[in-house]
């Protein structure tokens, strides 16, 4: 490509400053990371390049008359950070603004670019400098000085955006009418789905926080059992309590591990309300305790696992209910997976229970 | 794959965990222990498994106790241990 004298010079000095560039692409990339990791976000890309010789010679080839010095071509290094909901670019760009010196009189913001009438790029463009603040070498002072370009987009305007630029912001062929209309068209669904994917995260939310409060508040009977119920339940832990009454037979140590793999033995259970399984807790918790006494006293066994009451108050739910042997051989499959030591325990576990008058 | 074999009680429980220390140390990711010959476990001794356990997962391994017989594997039911410890 046949540039000018005043265009080469320009591509001189990016050859120039290119070691440049990469550090200061690593450097940002780094600083973004943290700055999304102290904030707990998680985005869908986090990615910063810098731009090659061909696309600065194109760039220039067409606008180089525009450009002073390298200095004003501000995309030579360029980052993106792709969030997952729409609505996460405002909160991640504030974010931003508070590690990274922004050049507002060359930054825009393209969601508001765009008549009400018309579909197309949306993404927040921030020309940025990195502040001496958030990194300082002064041997090296242009990383402070060097302008680069931030972007931040939801996930489906980077789908667009990328198929659009592959369809023709590169090509040399303007794209005819009917096809950009129908890339406006594409457009405006997507940002229908940008919208209705932050609508069902932000429903999604609100249902946890009122299950949270159901659950904190009492209210069993109303909380459906399901995955997240159940772990807001299990942070009152309710099975505490008995599970240090069975240790004590032995004076032994409790384990604490996780209850949540009997969510689903609980569902398949029958239990459809967090109030299903807090009154199986409040009407066998005293038949659970006589089963853990009988097998564990005696046995010196000085370590006993927190689920041992679930367990329990499990077995004796299934024989009160009248499922015999084979109720029992059902939970011990859920339980611990199809094994034949299970039919075994189920047998044992039975006649213990008649024992202690568990079964009628 | 790993045997064991014999009784593991307070007699012989910190005579098992340095037997053991080596899997802890070791790189190998996944643990089988056939527990054909275990006669019996203390609570020294399912203190240990745990252990075992945990420094298997913590290398992104997975420990599993095979053919234990039924008095072990009461041991292991009645302590709540037969939810943490894989046993097939």
């Amino acid at each position: 490509m046949k540039l000018d004298i005043h265009s080469e010079m320009i591509l001189d000095e990016y050859r120039a400053q290119l070691p440049i560039f990469e550090r200061l692409k690593d450097i940002v990339k780094k600083q973004l990371q943290r700055c999304l990791d102290e904030n707990n976000i998680l985005v869908s890309g986090l990615e910063a390049r810098i731009k090659n010789e061909n696309s600065l010679e194109r760039k220039l080839a067409i606008k180089g008359y525009k450009y002073r010095t390298l200095d004003d071509i501000t995309d030579i290094l360029g980052a993106r950070i792709i969030t997952f909901y729409s609505d996460e670019v405002d909160l991640i760009s504030a974010l931003v603004e508070r590690i990274i010196e922004i050049d507002w009189n060359n930054s825009v913001d393209k969601r508001k670019m765009l008549e009400t009438d018309r579909f197309g790029y949306m993404s927040l463009h921030y020309v940025c400098r990195l502040p001496k603040s958030v990194y300082n070498d002064p041997t090296t002072p242009e990383l402070n000085q060097i302008r680069f370009e931030l972007q931040m987009r939801s996930t489906l305007q980077h789908v667009w955006a990328n198929m659009y630029h592959d369809m023709g912001y590169k090509s040399d062929v303007e794209i005819p009418m009917e096809y950009q209309r129908n890339m406006s068209r594409l457009a405006g669904i997507l940002e229908l789905a940008d919208e209705q994917f932050s609508l069902i995260r932000r429903e999604i939310n609100d249902y946890r926080r009122n299950v949270q409060s159901l659950v904190a508040s009492g209210n069993f009977n109303e909380v459906p059992l399901n995955g997240d119920t159940f772990r807001s339940y299990l942070e009152l832990k309710p099975y505490h309590r008995l599970a240090e009454k069975i240790a004590a037979i032995n004076q032994a140590e409790l384990y604490e591990d996780s209850l949540m793999p009997y969510y689903n033995v609980l569902y398949l259970l029958g239990m459809k309300t967090i109030g299903d399984i807090e009154n199986m807790r409040n009407e066998y918790s005293e038949g659970a305790y006589q089963l853990a006494l009988l097998q564990l006293a005696g046995t010196g066994l000085d370590i006993v696992a927190c689920s041992v009451a679930l367990q329990n108050l499990c077995i004796v739910s299934v024989l009160k209910q009248g499922f015999g042997k084979a109720g029992l051989l059902k939970l011990f499959n859920l339980v611990y997976g199809e094994s034949s030591y299970n039919a075994q325990r189920a047998k044992r576990v039975f006649e213990q229970a008649q024992k202690i008058n568990l079964i009628q | 794959m790993v045997e064991l074999n014999g009784r593991i009680d307070t007699t012989n429980a910190d005579q098992f965990q340095q037997e053991v220390k080596p899997l802890m140390e070791g790189n190998q990711s996944d643990i089988d222990i056939d527990c054909a010959g275990m006669t019996y476990t203390s609570s020294q001794g399912l203190r240990t498994f745990l252990l075992l356990q945990k420094s298997v997962n913590a290398r992104g391994g997975k420990m599993v106790l095979r053919n234990m017989n039924p008095m072990v594997k009461e041991v292991f039911d009645i302590t709540g241990f037969s939810n943490i410890i894989t046993i097939l």
